[in-house]
Parts: C-alpha cells; structure tokens; sequence
C-alpha cells in the first residue's frame, strides 16, 4: 500500500525531446576544401574589419621601432662609459643594426644568475695565497671581455700580508669602480686563510660552492655555455676532474700518467674535447704548468700549450707562474 | 690586635730582622730590600732562585693547617705565594699573613720555586712564591662592597636590554674596585692602544691634531640634545660634535686634522650604546678629485687600527675573552664598500620591506651586517650614498641623482660607528639646503660665514672610542669600556 498520494503536478503526456549530441563542433576537415572559411578569428580575411588589420600593422610597427630604440639607448649608455669611444661612429651604425654590440646584455646573466634585485651580482671568491687559483684568473679574464665586471681584491684579516702580485692579479682598477651600479658583474678576490677555495654568491638561494673545479664550472657557464652534445660535456668534465685532482693534487706517477694520456689525446685533436678551446683546455694548462716547467711536458702537449698561449687568454696567469 | 700591634711596632726599629708587620709610612725611608723588585708579570721559570717582588695587590688568603696561600696580583698578572711553617717562617707569621685583608697592598720578599702541577687559577702558572718576609703597606678593609672574583667570572648571560643591571651599577659605583679586574685591566690597556694607534696612524698621513673647544654659543647639530650651561651673564651650550671647528680648520687651510676630545649629547636614551659623554675621535680632510678618497683614508686608518690590535694586544684580547667570550673580530684591506640601495636589495632579498630612501632602522643595520657577513666574511664594512633625505643639511648631494648624498657610514659588527659625508663647501648651496631644513639661518651664521671666503671641497667623519672598543672585542654595553661612565642616570663616580 503506498504511503501518500500526491496529485500528479502536470500532466504526462507532455513529450520531451531529449539531446542526442553532447556538443557541436565546426568540422575541422571541411576547412581545407571550402576557403575563406572560418577557423582563425584573427586571420579572417574578408570578414574583418580592416581598421583592426590596420591597427594590427601599427601596433607591430610601434614594437619595431621601440626595440631598435632601446637597443640604441643601450648601445649609447654603453658607449658613454667606455673611454676613447667614437660617438658619431657607433650612433649611426647603432641606428642601421642594433644588435652589434660587444658586451653581452644584461638578459643573458638574468637568465643565468637569476633577476637583480638593485644589488650589485657580486661573485665572491675566498682563496688561499699559498694556492692562487691560476684557472680562475683565466676564467675572470674572459668574463672580462664578455661584461662589464667590477674586480676588487681584499685581504682577509686572517692572513698577515701577501706579495704584491697577487694584489694586482685582477688587473688594474677601473676607471668607473666608484659607481658600483654601473657594472654588470662584480668579482671580489679575498686572500683568506681557508682550507678549500670557496665561492660565494646568493647566501639566500644558494650554499657556497668549493673547489676550484667547480667554481671554474660555474664561472666558464657564464662565458660559453657547455656543449649541447653530452659525450663531450662529459669529457670536458672529465677532463677538468683529471686536471685538478690527479694533476694538481696528484703524485708523481699520477702525474706522469695524466701527461701521457694527455699527449695521446692531444695526438689526434688540436684541443681536448671538441674542436675549439674549452674548460678541459684551461683547466689542463694551468694545472700542467703549475706541476712543471712547459718543457718538461711530452711533444704534443708542448705544441699545445704554446697553442694555448697565443690564445692570449692566459696572460693573467703567468705571472703567476713565475 | 692589639698585640700584633705592639709587635708591629717593636718591628719597626729592627726591620731588617723583622719578617712580617704593618709598614707603617715612618719606616719607608729606613727601608731598602736586598734585591731589586720584580713584576709579577715576569716571574716564571727562567727567574732565579731569589727575587722580591715589588708592590703587590693581595687578593686570596686561603689558610690549610700550618700553611697560609695567598694570590698576590699586580694589574693582570697573579701568582700564587705561600707563607709556611718552617725555619724561615714562624706560627705568627702565618697567623699574621692569614688575617692580611683582602686587596691590601703588600710588599714580599720571597723565593721563587717551580711547581710541577700547573696552576691554572693565576697568570704565572709554573711558579710559585715561597715568602720568607712580608709586609702590608696598606690595609684594605675587611668588608669589601663587591668580591673581585665575582667580577671576574664569565657572565650566564649578557644585558640585551641596555638597562644597566643591578650586577652593573654595583660595579659602577665601586668603579674603583672593579677596575681592578684583570678583564678591566686589559679592556682599558686595549682602549689605550686604540686611542695610540689612530693618533699615530693619522700623524704618518700627515695630518694635523687640533683641540676644539667645547663650550660654544649655538647647538652644533641642532636638535634638542645638547647641555646647556650658565656662562657669566647668558648661556652656553656643551658641544656635541667638533664638526663645525674641524670644517673651519679645514678652511684655514690646514688640509688634514683630527681631534680627539669628548662629546657630549644630551640624549635621553638608556641603550647598551648611548652615553651622554664619550670619547670621540674625529677626523677632517680636504681632498683633490672624489670624495672616496675621504672613505679611503679614513676605512685605511680605521684596517691599521684593527691590524694593530690584531698584532700587538693579543694577551689583552685573550683575557677579554675568557670573561666575555666572542668571535674574534675579522675584516678586510681594502675595506669593502657597498652602495646603500646594494644594501636596500640584500634587505629586500631577505625579506625585509622598506622603501628606496628609507632611513636603516636598528635591527635592520643588525641584520645587514650579518648577511654582509655570511658572504663577504667581515664585521668591518662602508655603505655609501645614502639618500638625502635622511642627512644633516651641511651633506652634500650627489651629482649624479638628487635623491642619495656623498654621504657614509661605517659598521662594526652590524653596529653603526661612524655617520661621515662629503661637506658643502659652497656658502650659497649651504644656505638652500638649511633653509630646506628649515633651520634658523640665524643661528648658524658664523658657520656659513667660514665658507665664504674660499673652502676647499672637503669631508671627514667621527667614531666613538668606547663604542669602537665594545665592538672589537665583541662586548655589549658600552659601559663596560668607559672608565667613568656617564649617562642620564649616572654622574658619579
């Protein structure tokens, strides 16, 4: 027996037409055959109004002209800063293409070290006096050449006094070192008593790097990316582990070892790993003639060590190695 | 007593028998020891069998059966003596060394004898004294306000507040007793060579040391902080700084000077930094192209001062450091200098929020120097440019963005120590910026009128002594480095 009766609220005979199809979709194959239909809202050809088509050319053309001006804006500020600049020169070739410009933009260390904050990208290298690090003057040299980098050196108040050469190793002070925003990149030298080479560089983001193998890794990604085919970013990496811990830290038959392997590889190649100068070839040369004089070394590696010197990179080095 | 008295006296007439008594000052002139006084400070194991020290402080009397151990002290050195039964030494004379009073002067011949256990309790660890004659030269009473010992031990805790402890103002008002210290010894000894090394330092650039005067007709810095004192009919004002002198020496041509005298600032503050009067070291110099030549002078007198002590006072430092424990104090040559919107970015990076020309709040400078330290390693640093808008209205404005200044301060252990600029030299811009100030132009016109007759362009900056000891040695009131402190609520001793 039903517990309640209710009267029918309406009606059944009402009829529904219940759906059949979820949703509709255009029919993307029949876009081929018919033309001038519409798939790309923004490519409609004949539909669209023309003055969005105009507005569109203009809008690009505004991007243009904004790009190439503050390319130049760019190019003069460096310009103003640099001495013995030919301002005529560069503004008339800057306005043709902006692009030509020596020093790396900003933008690559952004992508690289991550965004400055206003502060001054400071890389701080605590290192021994009783071992300079030869690979990283090297390295400091390129970066150099590459940014505009504020160099200091400073004597840690752990150690009583080092010799004059190492507290001009950076090279001399820059003219503009009283402004430190104008520069791209800092790297400060401290002569400290530390056991290991340290680095420094975000004390928020990252824990300090030691070792002078990896701190030459992490400074040589700033100059040159490592080679995209991972055998011979493998052998580079190898090739800079060899340097530094059998080569420098080694005994003599390590030593005498490595020299062999190095004279084998040298036979077949000009440079170690690839066919260009790379970390393994730094870091190899300055580790070879930190051990021993140059002519010590077998036939191959002498002919590429005095290939390395006419690089003239490593004048930074040599005095050094005296 | 009494009758320790009468043998006193009976002593007196045949001293060179005697062994022990009270020397009274009668007898001083009939008195020549057979042997030369020696310091505490020398007496070791090379000493030969037979010495006298010469004065010395008492400051234990420990009595074991027949034998009586005393600690004889002179300024930081100590050394155990002993005074026993024997044929050099009768049962009265041990009695009579055993009542010798705490921090009575005593004068000791003895005999210096090695000691095959170490001691650890006094400075002289490998000897000790076999006393055969002594005698006190003054007596101290027998109840002391404060123990010596306890003034020596190594605190639980420090006083963060900077409200001086009751353990403090104990000390203070028996400044004379606590001053004997070993730690205060050498604290003080330290301040000495801060004081002798910034003098040096300073004469061998070549400058030139000037005394300026400290009663003077119109607050130097303006401000409500200054003492006033009755002078004849009207008043005058205590200085606060010898920056006005210092700038006027600079304009009598005398390129470089530096003055140290004491300041005064009537501020009301009771921190674990402020006094009301302090030692202040000031220094002026007038330079060729840039102002960075200013910070370099002043940051290298600064690194010579530090590598002094670093070189020089070691045992003092030592014997700090086993009261007052703390890292030892690090920094770099050349010093590092940093911009002030560096600074802003590093406070930012970690979190802090402040706007670009926002003046560094305490715990803000506390916190920025010890990230400076995490990465560069050093409690010594500059930040420069600061922005206008936070300095006096003699600092000059940066050419280059009207919001900073050619103007400086310097950091030891996070704590500000010197507040330094390039100076206005031009009499004209002097006047705008004082009027943007809204100062009295009144009041400062004999200031303005220095400038007005040729001033070269010119800086310089001022440190407090004690303050600058405190954080060398990792201290943490400045009380404990003024000899004779004075702050809103002390004026004695």
């Amino acid at each position: 027996m039903p517990m309640y009766q209710v009267k029918p609220v309406f009606g059944d005979d009402i009829k529904t037409d219940l759906p059949t199809c979820m949703y509709k979709l255009p029919n993307i194959h029949a876009q081929r055959s018919a033309s001038g239909c519409s798939e790309h809202a923004l490519q409609n050809g004949t539909e669209v109004d023309p003055a969005f088509r105009d507005l569109e050319v203009r809008q690009d053309k505004i991007m243009r002209r904004l790009n190439e001006l503050k390319a130049a804006v760019d190019g003069l500020a460096k310009t103003v800063t640099t001495p013995d600049a030919d301002l005529d020169q560069t503004v008339t070739s800057l306005s043709q293409s902006p692009t030509a410009t020596s020093f790396r933009g900003t933008a690559d260390l952004d992508s690289l070290l991550g965004k400055d904050l206003g502060a001054l990208r400071d890389i701080v290298i605590n290192a021994n006096p009783a071992r300079p690090p030869l690979t990283l003057l090297v390295l400091h040299a390129m970066l150099c050449q590459r940014y505009r980098v504020l160099s200091s050196v400073h004597v840690h108040s752990s150690v009583s006094g080092v010799p004059a050469q190492l507290l001009s190793c950076l090279g001399p002070r820059h003219a503009d070192s009283y402004v430190r925003q104008r520069f791209q990149l800092g790297f400060t030298l401290i002569w400290k008593d530390v056991s290991k080479l340290q680095m420094k560089f975000s004390i928020q983001n990252m824990c300090p790097i030691e070792g002078e193998a990896n701190v030459a890794r992490f400074l040589f990604r700033l100059v040159a990316p490592y080679p995209s085919d991972p055998a011979l970013a493998t052998l580079v990496d190898s090739w800079v582990d060899t340097a530094f811990f059998q080569l420098a830290e080694g005994s003599a038959k390590e030593r005498s070892a490595v020299l062999r392997a190095l004279n084998g590889a040298l036979g077949r190649d000009p440079w170690l790993a690839g066919p260009e100068l790379s970390l393994a070839d730094i870091a190899c040369y300055c580790c070879v003639l930190q051990t021993g004089p140059a002519a010590s070394s077998p036939a191959n590696v002498q002919r590429w060590l005095k290939a390395c010197e006419n690089l003239g990179h490593f004048g930074p080095a040599n005095p050094l190695l005296q | 007593a009494n009758m320790e008295g009468q043998k006193a006296k009976r002593s007196v007439h045949n001293l060179g028998k005697s062994q022990y008594g009270t020397r009274l000052e009668s007898d001083m002139a009939l008195y020549r020891p057979t042997v030369a006084p020696v310091l505490t400070s020398e007496l070791g194991v090379a000493s030969p069998n037979e010495r006298a020290p010469a004065d010395a402080y008492c400051i234990v009397v420990i009595v074991l059966g027949k034998q009586c151990f005393l600690v004889l002290r002179q300024q930081q050195f100590n050394v155990q003596a002993l005074v026993a039964v024997g044929e050099r030494a009768s049962k009265q004379m041990v009695k009579f060394a055993a009542n010798i009073n705490k921090e009575s002067i005593v004068d000791v011949e003895a005999v210096v004898k090695k000691v095959e256990q170490t001691i650890e309790s006094c400075s002289q660890q490998d000897v000790e004294l076999h006393i055969e004659r002594i005698f006190v030269v003054s007596q101290a009473e027998p109840r002391l306000p404060l123990q010596l010992e306890d003034c020596v031990r190594p605190e639980g805790e420090g006083d963060e507040d900077g409200r001086a402890t009751v353990n403090q103002d104990t000390r203070l008002d028996n400044r004379v007793i606590d001053l004997r210290t070993t730690t205060s010894q050498a604290i003080f000894r330290l301040q000495s060579g801060v004081c002798q090394l910034f003098r040096d330092t300073l004469t061998n650039k070549g400058f030139v040391e000037i005394q300026t005067p400290k009663i003077i007709s119109a607050a130097s810095e303006g401000g409500a902080n200054v003492f006033t004192v009755s002078y004849f009919k009207t008043s005058a004002y205590l200085a606060q700084s010898p920056q006005l002198y210092k700038q006027m020496c600079i304009c009598a041509d005398f390129d470089k000077v530096f003055c140290v005298g004491p300041v005064f600032r009537a501020e009301d503050s009771n921190t674990h930094r402020h006094l009301t009067e302090f030692v202040g070291l000031d220094i002026e110099l007038a330079f060729n192209y840039h102002y960075h030549e200013v910070i370099e002078s002043i940051t290298d007198t600064m690194v010579q001062i530090f590598k002094g002590l670093r070189d020089k006072f070691q045992t003092e430092i030592q014997t700090v450091g086993k009261q007052y424990p703390s890292e030892p104090f690090k920094f770099l040559e050349p010093t590092l200098r940093l911009e002030y919107s560096e600074g802003v970015a590093m406070l930012r990076e970690a979190g802090v929020e402040m706007g670009d020309e926002e003046d560094l709040s305490t715990p803000n400078e506390k916190l920025l120097g010890r990230l400076v330290k995490e990465k560069y390693d050093t409690d010594f640093y500059v930040l420069d440019k600061y922005p206008l808008a936070v300095r006096p209205f003699y600092t000059m404005p940066d050419p280059n963005d009207k919001k900073y200044s050619n103007s400086y301060d310097m950091f030891m252990r996070g704590e500000e120590i010197l507040s330094g600029a390039q100076r206005i030299h031009d009499a004209q811009l002097l006047t705008e910026r004082a009027m943007h100030h809204n100062i009295d132009l009144e009041k400062i016109k004999s200031y303005i009128d220095s400038f007005r007759y040729g001033a070269p362009p010119h800086g310089g900056g001022g440190i407090g002594l004690e303050r600058v000891c405190m954080l060398y040695l990792g201290l943490h009131n400045v009380r404990q480095t003024s000899m004779f402190p004075r702050d809103p609520k002390r004026l004695t001793p």
